[in-house]
Protein backbone atom coordinates (compact mmCIF):
# COMPACT_ATOMS: atom_id res chain seq x y z
CA UNK A 1 0.00 0.00 0.00
CA UNK A 2 1.78 3.10 -1.27
CA UNK A 3 0.59 6.70 -1.56
CA UNK A 4 1.47 6.52 -5.26
CA UNK A 5 -1.17 3.82 -5.69
CA UNK A 6 -3.97 6.29 -4.98
CA UNK A 7 -5.76 7.41 -8.15
CA UNK A 8 -5.75 11.17 -8.77
CA UNK A 9 -4.07 13.92 -6.78
CA UNK A 10 -3.08 13.24 -3.17
CA UNK A 11 -4.48 16.62 -2.06
CA UNK A 12 -7.93 15.51 -3.20
CA UNK A 13 -7.72 12.41 -1.04
CA UNK A 14 -6.73 14.60 1.90
CA UNK A 15 -9.78 16.76 1.13
CA UNK A 16 -12.06 13.71 0.86
CA UNK A 17 -10.77 12.25 4.11
CA UNK A 18 -11.08 15.52 6.03
CA UNK A 19 -14.60 16.19 4.73
CA UNK A 20 -15.77 12.68 5.60
CA UNK A 21 -14.26 13.04 9.09
CA UNK A 22 -16.07 16.36 9.64
CA UNK A 23 -19.42 14.80 8.72
CA UNK A 24 -18.64 11.71 10.84
CA UNK A 25 -18.03 14.01 13.82
CA UNK A 26 -21.35 15.79 13.23
CA UNK A 27 -23.27 12.53 12.87
CA UNK A 28 -21.57 11.13 15.98
CA UNK A 29 -22.67 14.18 17.99
CA UNK A 30 -26.22 13.73 16.68
CA UNK A 31 -26.33 10.02 17.57
CA UNK A 32 -24.97 10.60 21.08
CA UNK A 33 -27.54 13.37 21.66
CA UNK A 34 -30.30 11.18 20.27
CA UNK A 35 -29.30 8.19 22.39
CA UNK A 36 -30.00 10.32 25.47
CA UNK A 37 -33.52 11.11 24.25
CA UNK A 38 -34.50 8.45 21.67
CA UNK A 39 -38.31 8.78 21.86
CA UNK A 40 -38.16 12.49 21.21
CA UNK A 41 -35.69 12.02 18.32
CA UNK A 42 -37.94 9.31 16.84
CA UNK A 43 -40.96 11.61 17.04
CA UNK A 44 -38.99 14.41 15.37
CA UNK A 45 -37.59 12.18 12.63
CA UNK A 46 -41.08 10.81 11.88
CA UNK A 47 -42.02 14.26 10.60
CA UNK A 48 -39.47 14.03 7.76
CA UNK A 49 -40.33 12.55 4.37
CA UNK A 50 -37.86 9.71 3.85
CA UNK A 51 -39.13 9.18 0.28
CA UNK A 52 -37.61 12.52 -0.74
CA UNK A 53 -34.26 11.43 0.70
CA UNK A 54 -34.44 8.10 -1.15
CA UNK A 55 -35.26 9.87 -4.40
CA UNK A 56 -32.37 12.25 -3.84
CA UNK A 57 -30.04 9.28 -3.31
CA UNK A 58 -31.07 7.91 -6.72
CA UNK A 59 -30.52 11.36 -8.28
CA UNK A 60 -27.09 11.79 -6.68
CA UNK A 61 -25.88 8.26 -7.46
CA UNK A 62 -26.98 8.64 -11.09
CA UNK A 63 -25.22 11.98 -11.23
CA UNK A 64 -22.12 10.21 -9.90
CA UNK A 65 -22.31 7.76 -12.80
CA UNK A 66 -22.23 10.69 -15.26
CA UNK A 67 -19.25 12.21 -13.43
CA UNK A 68 -17.40 8.89 -13.64
CA UNK A 69 -18.22 8.64 -17.35
CA UNK A 70 -16.94 12.19 -17.86
CA UNK A 71 -13.67 11.22 -16.20
CA UNK A 72 -13.29 8.19 -18.47
CA UNK A 73 -14.18 10.16 -21.61
CA UNK A 74 -11.68 12.91 -20.76
CA UNK A 75 -8.97 10.33 -20.09
CA UNK A 76 -9.46 8.92 -23.60
CA UNK A 77 -9.36 12.40 -25.16
CA UNK A 78 -13.07 12.59 -25.94
CA UNK A 79 -13.70 16.11 -24.65
CA UNK A 80 -17.16 16.44 -26.19
CA UNK A 81 -18.42 13.32 -24.42
CA UNK A 82 -16.75 14.48 -21.21
CA UNK A 83 -18.50 17.86 -21.42
CA UNK A 84 -21.90 16.27 -22.05
CA UNK A 85 -21.43 13.90 -19.11
CA UNK A 86 -20.29 16.77 -16.85
CA UNK A 87 -23.36 18.81 -17.78
CA UNK A 88 -25.59 15.81 -16.99
CA UNK A 89 -23.79 15.30 -13.66
CA UNK A 90 -24.23 18.98 -12.78
CA UNK A 91 -27.90 18.77 -13.79
CA UNK A 92 -28.25 15.91 -11.32
CA UNK A 93 -26.77 18.16 -8.66
CA UNK A 94 -29.29 20.88 -9.49
CA UNK A 95 -32.06 18.27 -9.34
CA UNK A 96 -30.83 17.22 -5.91
CA UNK A 97 -30.86 20.85 -4.72
CA UNK A 98 -34.35 21.39 -6.11
CA UNK A 99 -35.71 18.37 -4.25
CA UNK A 100 -33.88 19.45 -1.10
CA UNK A 101 -35.36 22.93 -1.45
CA UNK A 102 -38.87 21.47 -1.76
CA UNK A 103 -38.19 19.34 1.31
CA UNK A 104 -36.92 22.33 3.33
CA UNK A 105 -39.92 24.41 2.25
CA UNK A 106 -42.31 21.67 3.41
CA UNK A 107 -40.45 21.31 6.71
CA UNK A 108 -40.48 25.03 7.39
CA UNK A 109 -44.13 25.31 6.35
CA UNK A 110 -44.90 22.60 8.94
CA UNK A 111 -43.15 24.69 11.58
CA UNK A 112 -40.03 22.51 11.71
CA UNK A 113 -37.29 25.12 12.09
CA UNK A 114 -33.66 24.74 13.11
CA UNK A 115 -34.54 25.51 16.74
CA UNK A 116 -37.71 23.40 16.90
CA UNK A 117 -35.89 20.43 18.43
CA UNK A 118 -32.25 19.31 18.79
CA UNK A 119 -32.93 16.71 16.09
CA UNK A 120 -33.80 19.47 13.62
CA UNK A 121 -30.73 21.47 14.58
CA UNK A 122 -28.58 18.49 13.51
CA UNK A 123 -30.86 17.85 10.51
CA UNK A 124 -30.46 21.35 9.11
CA UNK A 125 -26.75 21.61 9.94
CA UNK A 126 -25.79 18.25 8.41
CA UNK A 127 -28.01 18.41 5.32
CA UNK A 128 -27.41 22.14 4.87
CA UNK A 129 -23.62 21.72 5.02
CA UNK A 130 -23.93 18.85 2.57
CA UNK A 131 -26.12 20.96 0.26
CA UNK A 132 -23.41 23.64 0.35
CA UNK A 133 -20.98 20.99 -0.92
CA UNK A 134 -23.44 20.08 -3.67
CA UNK A 135 -23.57 23.74 -4.76
CA UNK A 136 -19.77 23.87 -4.76
CA UNK A 137 -19.66 20.57 -6.66
CA UNK A 138 -22.02 21.83 -9.38
CA UNK A 139 -19.80 24.89 -9.79
CA UNK A 140 -16.67 22.71 -9.97
CA UNK A 141 -18.25 20.41 -12.58
CA UNK A 142 -19.26 23.44 -14.67
CA UNK A 143 -15.76 24.92 -14.42
CA UNK A 144 -13.91 21.77 -15.41
CA UNK A 145 -16.33 21.28 -18.33
CA UNK A 146 -15.02 24.45 -19.99
CA UNK A 147 -11.67 22.94 -21.02
CA UNK A 148 -12.41 19.31 -20.13
CA UNK A 149 -8.76 18.44 -19.51
CA UNK A 150 -8.26 14.93 -18.09
CA UNK A 151 -6.62 16.00 -14.81
CA UNK A 152 -9.18 18.67 -14.00
CA UNK A 153 -12.14 16.48 -14.97
CA UNK A 154 -10.77 13.74 -12.73
CA UNK A 155 -10.43 16.23 -9.86
CA UNK A 156 -13.98 17.49 -10.39
CA UNK A 157 -15.35 13.94 -10.53
CA UNK A 158 -13.50 13.01 -7.32
CA UNK A 159 -15.02 16.01 -5.53
CA UNK A 160 -18.45 14.96 -6.79
CA UNK A 161 -18.02 11.37 -5.60
CA UNK A 162 -17.02 12.73 -2.18
CA UNK A 163 -20.38 14.58 -2.07
CA UNK A 164 -22.08 11.29 -2.98
CA UNK A 165 -20.11 9.37 -0.34
CA UNK A 166 -21.01 11.82 2.43
CA UNK A 167 -24.70 11.65 1.50
CA UNK A 168 -24.95 7.85 1.82
CA UNK A 169 -23.24 8.06 5.23
CA UNK A 170 -25.44 10.79 6.72
CA UNK A 171 -28.69 9.37 5.28
CA UNK A 172 -29.44 6.66 7.92
CA UNK A 173 -28.81 8.76 11.05
CA UNK A 174 -30.71 11.76 9.69
CA UNK A 175 -33.65 10.03 8.01
CA UNK A 176 -33.96 6.41 9.05
CA UNK A 177 -32.68 4.91 12.27
CA UNK A 178 -34.70 6.63 14.99
CA UNK A 179 -38.07 5.27 13.93
CA UNK A 180 -37.09 1.60 13.68
CA UNK A 181 -38.00 -1.18 16.06
CA UNK A 182 -35.17 -0.27 18.41
CA UNK A 183 -36.66 3.06 19.29
CA UNK A 184 -38.38 3.23 22.60
CA UNK B 1 -22.82 -3.66 -18.94
CA UNK B 2 -19.52 -1.91 -18.16
CA UNK B 3 -17.98 -1.62 -14.70
CA UNK B 4 -19.25 1.93 -14.04
CA UNK B 5 -22.81 0.95 -14.92
CA UNK B 6 -22.52 -2.14 -12.69
CA UNK B 7 -21.42 0.11 -9.82
CA UNK B 8 -24.39 2.41 -10.45
CA UNK B 9 -26.81 -0.55 -10.61
CA UNK B 10 -25.38 -1.88 -7.33
CA UNK B 11 -25.87 1.50 -5.66
CA UNK B 12 -29.45 1.79 -6.93
CA UNK B 13 -30.18 -1.74 -5.68
CA UNK B 14 -28.72 -0.92 -2.26
CA UNK B 15 -30.81 2.28 -2.15
CA UNK B 16 -33.99 0.31 -2.88
CA UNK B 17 -33.02 -2.21 -0.19
CA UNK B 18 -32.48 0.68 2.24
CA UNK B 19 -35.95 2.04 1.46
CA UNK B 20 -37.51 -1.38 2.02
CA UNK B 21 -35.63 -2.02 5.27
CA UNK B 22 -36.42 1.44 6.66
CA UNK B 23 -40.10 0.55 6.63
CA UNK B 24 -39.44 -2.61 8.61
CA UNK B 25 -40.02 -2.34 12.35
CA UNK B 26 -37.64 -5.06 13.46
CA UNK B 27 -34.65 -5.35 15.77
CA UNK B 28 -32.24 -5.93 12.91
CA UNK B 29 -33.30 -2.79 11.05
CA UNK B 30 -30.57 -0.49 12.40
CA UNK B 31 -27.64 -2.88 11.85
CA UNK B 32 -29.09 -3.69 8.43
CA UNK B 33 -29.35 -0.02 7.49
CA UNK B 34 -25.77 0.55 8.66
CA UNK B 35 -24.57 -2.43 6.64
CA UNK B 36 -26.33 -1.07 3.56
CA UNK B 37 -24.79 2.39 4.14
CA UNK B 38 -21.36 0.77 4.39
CA UNK B 39 -21.97 -1.23 1.19
CA UNK B 40 -22.97 1.96 -0.66
CA UNK B 41 -19.89 3.78 0.63
CA UNK B 42 -17.71 0.85 -0.43
CA UNK B 43 -19.33 0.85 -3.87
CA UNK B 44 -18.57 4.55 -4.37
CA UNK B 45 -14.99 4.22 -3.10
CA UNK B 46 -14.24 1.08 -5.10
CA UNK B 47 -16.17 1.77 -8.31
CA UNK B 48 -16.36 5.54 -8.76
CA UNK B 49 -13.22 6.61 -6.88
CA UNK B 50 -11.27 3.64 -8.29
CA UNK B 51 -9.86 2.37 -4.97
CA UNK B 52 -10.55 -1.12 -6.30
CA UNK B 53 -7.30 -0.67 -8.23
CA UNK B 54 -5.28 0.70 -5.28
CA UNK B 55 -4.02 -2.22 -3.19
CA UNK B 56 -4.78 -1.80 0.51
CA UNK B 57 -6.39 1.63 0.22
CA UNK B 58 -9.95 0.37 -0.17
CA UNK B 59 -9.69 -1.48 3.15
CA UNK B 60 -7.95 1.53 4.73
CA UNK B 61 -11.08 3.57 4.01
CA UNK B 62 -13.82 0.99 4.46
CA UNK B 63 -12.60 -0.63 7.70
CA UNK B 64 -12.78 2.57 9.80
CA UNK B 65 -16.17 3.31 8.23
CA UNK B 66 -17.37 -0.17 9.19
CA UNK B 67 -16.21 0.32 12.79
CA UNK B 68 -17.89 3.73 13.01
CA UNK B 69 -21.19 2.48 11.58
CA UNK B 70 -21.04 -0.56 13.89
CA UNK B 71 -20.48 1.77 16.85
CA UNK B 72 -23.62 3.73 15.91
CA UNK B 73 -25.61 0.50 15.64
CA UNK B 74 -24.25 -0.63 19.03
CA UNK B 75 -25.16 2.70 20.63
CA UNK B 76 -28.68 2.42 19.24
CA UNK B 77 -28.92 -1.09 20.71
CA UNK B 78 -27.89 -0.23 24.26
CA UNK B 79 -29.74 3.06 24.73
Amino acid sequence: MRVDDLPGELILWILILSEVLVFMAGVSAMVINGALDPQSFAAAQAQLDGRMAALNTVVLVTSGLFAARAERAAATGNRRAARIALVLAAAGGLGFLTLKGVEYARDLHAGLGIDSHPFFTFYYLLTGFHAAHVIAGVAVLALVAIRARPESVQAGAMFWHMVDLVWVLILPPVYLIWGTGWTG
Amino acid sequence: MDRLTRTWALLIGLTLATTALAAWDGRLAVPGLMLLAWAKARGILAGFLHLRNAPGWLAAFTLPLALWLAAIAALMAIR
